[in-house]
């Protein structure tokens, strides 16, 4: 049978893993934790991250992390190894600014791009646009030839295949049918004159335009004038992007929670990704509650309510004090039961997702859930040595 | 003595719930709407700009609910304002543009078109809320007591209410600014609206909670009175048993108890659950104190909101902590 290609070995040989997943499972910190590991190893690792929050942020370099990279000192176990650890906190607007700056012939092309009132908005807000410019900046930060491998947090998204998608989401949006009929008479006489339109679109178009607060067709027109001239190289360029980030230099691993939308959907979402060509090479869980020892839970403990028969034998151990010791004993049993819930519970979530990933041949690890909040350098420390605690990975074979 | 902050929720018209993803405002919008129906309220439930799986937590298996809602309690009705429904039908009603138009309205690449026109969304989807607001039965009576709204992640939730304000401030004049006034005016009417923050008690949490507020306070001008902070564990041992995990490690790890666990693992178990507990407690505090308002407790319940048992349960504990007085205001 086919082994999954085991997650420190992804780490040695990769030179980009992109974690995905839905919002707030803590995409952030398992990539930070990645690229700890992987500078442990050796490599001169860098973790990109969109936002994150800001204590988080505090641990990976605190107010100076930006655009660009920044060392992390400190780690002895990266320091013994001979790798380093550097953090890259993207921004989405400035990269694109910069892409738009290269693509442009002149500077007053590259002016009238980025003066322009729709550009401002659609670097901000397009849909997909932080994406694109986290894969821009994450090729750029590869082709600059300072580090071995990258671990790229992605932008929290609904569907984590948005980040692949984003750069044929933002072409297929200047491509569309509607902005070639909006706009083509305003490319052929340079100018938008709204008598073209029939009454109703024209009634439509203000209603546009006092939604948006902009005099939106004028600023499409304007804005797609000056793009059609670097929209081209901007298209190879997805395209490339998107060559890199799908190639066998690169990794995703896909990152969820013990939620019930990863039970509903995780695995539906492992096998569209696959589909979609992303190269998937595992699934960590994190913050899963795990069973004292790492045995199975008890069944008699979930699926029996009434009182186990070893609640004497444990009442009889236990020291006298004002509270009778049965009622002791039963409170520990009670709590214990308790707990054993919530771990089938987190088994359940994601049981399904898991042999999907069994089947794929991919790995399938899991972060228990710590007894802290992780926001700091130890922090991080724990949820790489939990990475790394073969008790907490489904093994192949 | 202030009313609880639960009750003077339930007393507002429009409840906005808002907070970090993740953090579960779905299901206390939920809670919310299902407390305030228990107490006799017309209730809407509504879900806003995405289509979430919100009617799951009454129905595990149902379908999603629609722009047309459902009736899935009688009192308690679920719709999804979807904003490009709730589009077509404004301008149908109000521009009155031709049929084959607003067919138009729904297709891909209009949707294209529209994705990259900012404000739109949030001001169709409010006015939709407004017009709910105002909507009167046969009898004249108002068609929904209150009407709560499971709103988008704190960020996308806090520019979801300010763009009235924004357009307002745009505009000179115009219907379109009219619309808006009104819109603005319900948002920012304290004795109608109010924006609830749904929190976990966790660090990351917490501070995007804090921030959210701050900004509401600054900007936004919508009513904050108090924060949720959902899932919260609590202490496995009542006062009296409080040193029971000691005693627990004290006995020997591994002896065979029969059918109940080892000694060393009923510790682990009750440490873990004193450990979480001690941390949503502490973060709990700091919610209160880093968005300076009372803080509204719902218990972690050990397997999650399952079906409506469980919701019914948080739903139960809403109105009970609705009935008594709060402690004073901050």
């Amino acid at each position: 049978m086919k082994k999954a290609t085991h997650l420190l070995e992804i780490l040695h040989t990769r030179r980009v893993v992109v974690c995905v997943g839905t919002g707030g499972v803590g995409k952030t910190t398992i990539a930070a934790a990645l690229a700890i590991a992987a500078a442990r190893s050796g490599r001169r690792a860098l973790v990109v991250t969109i936002d994150p929050a800001r204590r988080l942020a505090d641990a990976l370099g605190g107010a100076d992390l930006g655009n660009d990279p920044r060392e992390l000192t400190g780690d002895p176990l990266i320091e013994a190894s001979n790798g380093s650890l550097h953090a890259v906190m993207l921004d989405p607007k400035s990269t694109l600014d910069d892409m738009v700056g290269r693509f442009s012939s002149s500077p007053e092309a590259r002016d009238r791009i980025l003066d322009n009132r729709l550009y401002q908005h659609i670097s901000g807000a397009l849909a997909g646009s932080s994406e694109y410019a986290a894969m821009e900046r994450v090729s750029e930060l590869l082709d600059g030839g300072d580090f071995d491998i990258l671990v790229v947090d992605t932008p929290p998204a609904q569907h984590a295949f948005d980040f692949l998608d984003a750069p044929r989401r933002l072409l297929e949006f200047f491509e569309s049918r509607i902005v070639q009929v909006l706009v083509q008479p305003a490319l052929r006489v340079g100018r938008l004159g709204l008598g073209v339109f029939q009454r109703g679109t024209r009634r439509l178009i203000s209603l546009i335009e006092g939604f948006s607060g902009l005099s939106f067709l004028e600023d499409l027109s304007d804005f797609l004038l000056a793009f059609d001239e670097i929209s081209t190289r901007f298209q190879n360029r997805a395209v490339e992007l998107r060559r890199v980030l799908t190639g066998p230099e690169s990794a995703f691993v896909l990152v969820g929670a013990p939620r019930p939308d990863l039970s509903q959907s995780g695995a539906a979402l492992l096998e569209r990704l696959i589909s979609e060509g992303v190269p998937l090479a595992g699934v960590i869980i994190n913050r899963m509650r795990t069973w004292p020892g790492g045995g199975d839970v008890p069944t008699a403990l979930v699926e029996f309510e009434g009182e186990l028969q070893g609640t004497d034998r444990l009442a009889e151990r236990l020291p006298r004090s004002s509270e009778p010791q049965r009622d002791r004993a039963k409170a520990a049993i009670q709590a214990a039961r308790e707990y054993a819930l919530g771990v089938t519970c987190d088994r359940h979530q994601v049981s399904e997702l898991r042999e999907a990933a069994v089947d794929r041949h991919l790995f399938f690890q899991w972060i228990p859930q710590l007894e802290r909040d992780v926001h700091d350098l130890g922090g991080l420390d724990r949820v790489v040595h939990a990475l790394f605690d073969p008790a907490n990975e489904t093994r192949h074979d | 003595m202030s009313p609880s902050p639960v009750r003077s929720i339930l007393e507002r018209r429009v409840i906005v719930v808002s907070g970090k993803g993740g953090a579960g405002k779905t299901t206390v919008s939920a809670a919310l709407a299902l407390a305030a129906r228990d107490a006799g309220d017309r209730v809407l439930l509504a879900e806003v700009l995405k289509d979430g799986p919100i009617v799951r937590n009454f129905e595990p298996e149902a379908n999603p609910v629609d722009y047309a809602g459902r009736e899935l309690r009688p009192g308690l009705t679920v719709m999804h304002i979807d904003p490009y429904e709730a589009l077509s039908e404004y301008v149908r009603l109000q521009v009155g543009l031709p049929r084959a138009l607003t067919s138009w309205l729904r297709s891909r690449s209009f949707e294209q078109l529209m994705d990259a026109a900012p404000g739109w969304r949030e001001l169709v989807v409010l006015g939709k809320v407004w017009h709910l607001e105002q909507m009167r039965d046969e009898e004249n009576r108002r068609s929904f007591d209150r009407i709560v709204i499971d709103a988008p992640a704190s960020g996308h939730g806090l520019t979801f209410l300010d763009v009235p304000r924004v357009v307002v401030s745009a505009l000179r004049g115009g219907p379109l600014r009219d619309e808006a006034a009104r819109v603005e005016a319900l948002v920012r009417d304290p004795d109608r609206t109010i924006l609830v923050p749904v929190s976990l008690a966790e660090e990351l949490a917490v501070q995007e909670t804090a921030e959210l507020v701050e900004r509401v306070r600054a900007d936004v001008g919508i009513h904050v009175e108090a924060a949720i902070a959902n899932a919260v564990s609590s202490p496995p041992f009542a006062p009296p048993l409080k040193g029971l995990a000691e005693e627990l490690e004290a006995l020997p790890a591994r002896e065979e108890l029969g059918d109940v666990p080892a000694p060393g693992i009923l510790a682990a178990c009750a440490r873990h659950l004193e450990s979480r507990a001690q941390l949503h407690e502490h973060y709990r505090g700091e919610l209160a104190k880093r968005t300076s308002l009372p803080v509204v407790a719902l218990p972690l319940l050990p397997e999650g909101v399952r079906n409506a048992k469980d919701l019914q349960r948080l739903a139960n504990i809403l109105r009970a902590a609705s009935a008594v007085e709060g402690e004073s205001g901050r």
